[in-house]
């Protein structure tokens, strides 16, 4: 088996198996913080698979786009995935300016999320969708921003080459640290964890993506939170990504291996963070989305002022 | 050519037919009819030159002081004829069916489809014309007929102040034009556009940079960019849905068109050019989003859209501009490629997004989004068609207003060897663009989400019901053609690569190939993923079917443990922008008018808030503060006094004769 095939292969395995398993790590985690036993790894399999067995309840004011919803969210998380390379410098699917579809991909199901939360005229996951708006608002430009930032400092055209290639470029060591901890603010805010939202919080006026998917049942359930599992593979497969020192196409074992262990790590450190923090307001969200972007902006100027002085 | 002097001519015949003392039937029937005889006559036209024909070129005969008059057809103007008449034409379609109440009434409806023909021969005018003065003229019949157009509800003082407001601003443009052509007249003694663009291509001096900086604000204002854009929310929300799509989607591109027409014939510009018309439209896009988000009105919202959408054109113009002064072909491609495109796209989901607004105003009588809900289920074709193109303004997949953001953005993420500082700051463009990307996402969100589900919030307004093929068939032919070009971009290329190709015919003949082969392989792969995704939709959505045991209950919306809530309890508009508005108060202007509830028993309460625009409230500050300082400069000069005056116009009179002195005498 040729090496791209291989790490096609894993990429697949990964996108199956990730959004299971970070869900568990990031549970086990926070048991183990509050020294209880927790759940199985693989707990958010077996809820998965019950929701699929379920009967869904579908609300008398909700469109049928209602109950496309879920599978448009599903399709456009697993076409974003992807193009994002979680193993190192290899994606699937990879050209010139393929970030740009991930993002938009994500864009379209992030907007029909908040449209499905507005179907049922339910006031609580209208107040949902209002703050997934805003606070995307707030994300979507440091994502942009940390694309431009690499993109200028290796100069390569897709996701897969410009993250790779930053590891051979000078600037790798002064800017990797603001962009590892802004992709896991990103990640904290896209995946709805703890400090931006509380997937746990039993009060509809402080959640914000659970309580979009309120009137979501059965199988279309499934779909949303496994759509919501793959949006933090997305980021935590970025994180590693930018860490992980091996090479996938040379060394295609060393590196899977190297990101499985990465995305883990980041999944304890998100555990930590529920674990250790609260939630914060949610008047203080914008600022804590906003540190992100001024990470990134302090990478930018740190790449502009070396690379002009090199 | 000659087939374009025919479709003048219809036009003028049909608009003479169309005020003819008959029924209004008849006077409808003589407006499409030219119409459509029009279009396909400019359609064989133009389709030889867009396929890569010469341009062809027509002389008339004019008396002293104009001269000779040319036309020529050259594939920029080819490119905004192909559409501009055909849309137009469906405008008159859809007014048929938006101004049916009228026809058997003694308002007489002909005024209404002579000035659309008008308007098609403004842009025979203006997308042809070689000569200052006719174009100058087609100018002119746009602008009075725009204006004539959005005051069809004259009795309303609200539509007649919008329609000065817009008649006001319009020509505060044209002097900027008039002066612009002045300075370029008397340096060339010449009316020919050609002439002027030799000259400035040969003097790239102090006096092509002001005209350049003329000619931006000049076209800015036409096509509504920030912050010459306070006529146009009033201005569209006053206006018949069909105008206002006209005006938003088709008219003010003639402003563009102008841009690019002298970007195109002024030779090499230089890279300030380009940073200068990018931050203009960065500031545009950012603020017209912005203020889409605070609307109330669903016409000023999409009217606002129109800012930001010129603005996302205007930067990949700026993106081309970059690519000439800095000679990299690809840049020009994409930019000028990926702007037009837009501009095409933009053509399409706008004026498709104001027609689903207007089959609402005429179902409900009114767009207020606050009075709104429940529509999808009353109207869902109109609903259909509004989603598709909301989707197609956020620049989502898979609609066409992605295609043409990717080729903008695969501009401003370019892998051609420029300054790292160049990539950062093209990088924080895209940055910006990002957001507006995403407050376009919220906007539309708010505005389908509250018109179109959940329940209906005010009883008291008519049930919605769809409106008559009339208004569906040309909402259905945009929305056909939003979703045919985003699933297949490679057809917008079809009309946007000859023009592009004159943007790169100063760059040597292999690059430019290559340039514009990177177009097509980016356009396709965008038509792929567009097909992918829904593909992938539908397959997901298969899978459900077949694999699904049980049937689906139904019930009611979860309530969160309290179920007596009325439709007013819904998220309204402000509420929903209220989350995002609050970081931006020194943008968003909100009024709030409120009375709180009193006593243990309160029974009358209420509170209204209102985003107003911060650059028109500025204004009228300013202007009212002016009128007040001008009366008390008046007071302390003791202007019944006639000797100031005297002595004030014998200064004129020196000054003027000291610049005709120093400007080698009197002009030829």
């Amino acid at each position: 088996m040729s090496t791209p095939m291989l790490l096609t292969l894993a990429h697949i395995v990964m996108a199956l198996m990730m959004p299971i398993l970070l869900v568990g790590v990031i549970n086990r985690t926070k048991s183990w913080w509050a020294a209880r036993k927790g759940p199985s790894l693989v707990q958010t399999f077996h809820d998965l698979r019950r929701l699929l067995q379920k009967r869904p309840v579908v609300s008398t004011t909700a469109t049928p786009l209602f109950r496309l919803s879920a599978y448009v969210v599903l399709a456009c998380a697993l076409l974003a995935l992807s193009f994002v390379p979680i193993l190192g410098q290899f994606s699937p699917l990879s050209f010139d300016q393929d970030f740009v579809v991930m993002a938009y991909t994500l864009g379209l199901a992030r907007i029909v999320l908040m449209l499905s939360a507005m179907d049922v005229g339910s006031p609580f996951e209208a107040m949902g969708a209002a703050r997934e708006a805003s606070f995307g608002a707030f994300a979507e430009p440091a994502l942009f921003l940390l694309l431009g930032t690499l993109s200028a400092a290796t100069g390569m055209g897709s996701f897969a080459d410009m993250l790779g290639h930053l590891h051979n470029t000078t600037y790798y060591a002064l800017i990797v640290l603001p962009l590892a901890l802004a992709l896991l603010i990103l990640l904290q805010t896209e995946a709805a964890r703890v400090p931006v939202d509380d997937p746990l919080t039993h009060l509809e006026l402080t959640m914000i993506h659970e309580v979009m998917i309120l009137d979501h049942s059965g199988p279309e359930l499934a779909a949303m939170q496994y759509a919501a599992g793959l949006k933090m593979t997305i980021y935590a497969g970025l994180i590693a990504t930018l860490l992980n020192p091996f090479a996938p196409l040379d060394a295609p074992l060393a590196a899977i291996v190297t990101s499985v262990l990465l995305m883990l790590v980041v999944a304890v450190v998100v555990g930590c963070f529920e674990s250790l923090m609260a939630r914060l307001p949610l008047r203080w969200v914008p600022r804590y989305v906003w540190l992100a972007g001024w990470l990134v902006a302090l990478a930018a100027l740190t790449v502009g002022v070396t690379g002009t002085s090199l | 050519m000659n087939q374009l002097l025919a479709a003048a001519l219809t036009l003028i015949l049909g608009a003479l037919l169309a005020i003819l003392p008959v029924k209004n039937t008849w006077r409808a029937t003589f407006g499409l009819l030219s119409q459509t005889i029009a279009t396909l006559l400019t359609w064989l036209a133009v389709v030889p030159v867009l396929a890569g024909g010469t341009a062809p070129y027509v002389e008339l005969p004019w008396g002293y002081p104009i001269g000779a008059v040319h036309f020529r057809l050259d594939a920029l103007g080819a490119f905004f004829l192909s559409w501009s008449l055909p849309m137009t034409l469906l405008g008159a379609v859809y007014a048929v069916g938006y101004l049916r109440q009228y026809f058997d009434t003694p308002r007489h409806v002909g005024v209404h489809f002579g000035l659309l023909n008008m308007i098609s021969l403004s842009f025979l005018m203006v997308y042809t014309g070689e000569h200052a003065v006719t174009f100058l003229m087609g100018w002119e019949i746009a602008a009075l007929s725009a204006w004539l157009l959005v005051i069809w509800d004259y009795t309303n003082q609200k539509v007649r102040f919008a329609g000065f407001n817009y008649l006001v601003s319009t020509h505060i443009g044209l002097i900027f034009l008039v002066a612009a052509f002045m300075i370029l007249y008397t340096q060339t003694q010449s009316w020919y556009l050609d002439d002027f663009g030799d000259w400035m291509s040969a003097n790239p001096s102090t006096i092509r940079n002001t005209v350049f900086l003329l000619l931006l604000t000049s076209f800015g204002l036409k096509s509504a960019f920030f912050p010459f854009h306070s006529w146009l929310p009033r201005a569209h929300a006053a206006a018949p849905a069909n105008v206002s799509a006209l005006m938003s989607g088709v008219i003010h591109k003639a402003g563009l068109f102008a841009l690019l027409h002298f970007l195109l014939i002024q030779g090499k510009p230089d890279a300030w050019m380009g940073w200068a018309l990018i931050a203009f439209s960065v500031t545009s896009a950012v603020i017209g989003g912005l203020y889409t988000v605070g609307q109330r009105d669903l016409k000023r919202m999409l009217g606002y859209s129109s800012t930001e959408n010129v603005g996302i054109a205007g930067i990949g113009f700026g993106i081309g501009i970059l690519g000439m002064a800095w000679g990299t072909p690809g840049l020009v491609a994409l930019g000028f490629g990926g702007g037009m495109l837009h501009v095409l796209n933009h053509a399409f989901f706008k004026c498709q997004l104001f027609y689903a607004a207007g089959c609402v105003y005429q179902a409900k009588h009114g767009v207020d989004i606050e009075r709104l809900g429940g529509l999808a289920k009353l109207m869902p074709i109109t609903a259909l068609s509004f989603l598709v193109g909301g989707v197609a303004i956020a620049a989502l997949p898979p609609f066409n207003g992605f295609a043409s953001e990717f080729l903008i953005y695969s501009g401003l993420f370019t892998d051609d060897a420029v300054g790292v500082w160049a990539k950062l700051a093209l990088g924080g463009v895209a940055t910006l663009l990002a957001f507006v990307g995403a407050v376009s996402a919220l906007s539309i969100t708010r505005a389908y989400g509250v018109i179109f589900m959940g329940h209906s919030r005010d009883d008291t307004l008519p049930p919605g019901h769809e409106p008559s093929g009339w208004m569906l068939a040309p909402l259905l032919v945009h929305t056909a053609g939003t979703v045919l070009l985003g699933l297949m971009p490679v057809l917008g290329l079809a009309l946007v690569a000859a023009p592009t190709r004159l943007f790169l015919r100063s760059m040597p003949d292999a690059l430019a190939q290559e340039a514009m082969q990177t177009l097509q392989t980016i356009l396709t792969r965008v038509g792929l993923i567009s097909i992918t995704i829904t593909g992938l939709i539908a397959l997901l959505w298969a899978l459900n079917c077949v694999l699904r045991r049980q049937s689906v209950a139904s019930g009611p919306t979860w309530g969160c443990g309290y179920t007596a809530g009325s439709a007013r309890v819904q998220y309204t508009g402000s509420s929903f922008s209220r989350d995002f508005s609050q970081h931006y108060d020194g943008v968003m202007v909100i009024l709030k008018r409120q009375k709180a509830p009193l006593g243990y028993f309160p029974n009358d309460a209420y509170v209204i808030t209102d985003c107003v625009d911060a650059v028109e409230r500025r204004l009228y500050n300013v202007i009212s503060q002016g009128d007040h300082s001008a009366g008390l400069i008046s007071k302390l000069m003791h202007e019944d006094d006639p000797r100031p005056s005297f002595a004030l116009g014998l200064a004129a009179i020196v000054v003027i004769a000291a610049l005709v002195v120093l400007a080698d005498g009197a002009l030829p």
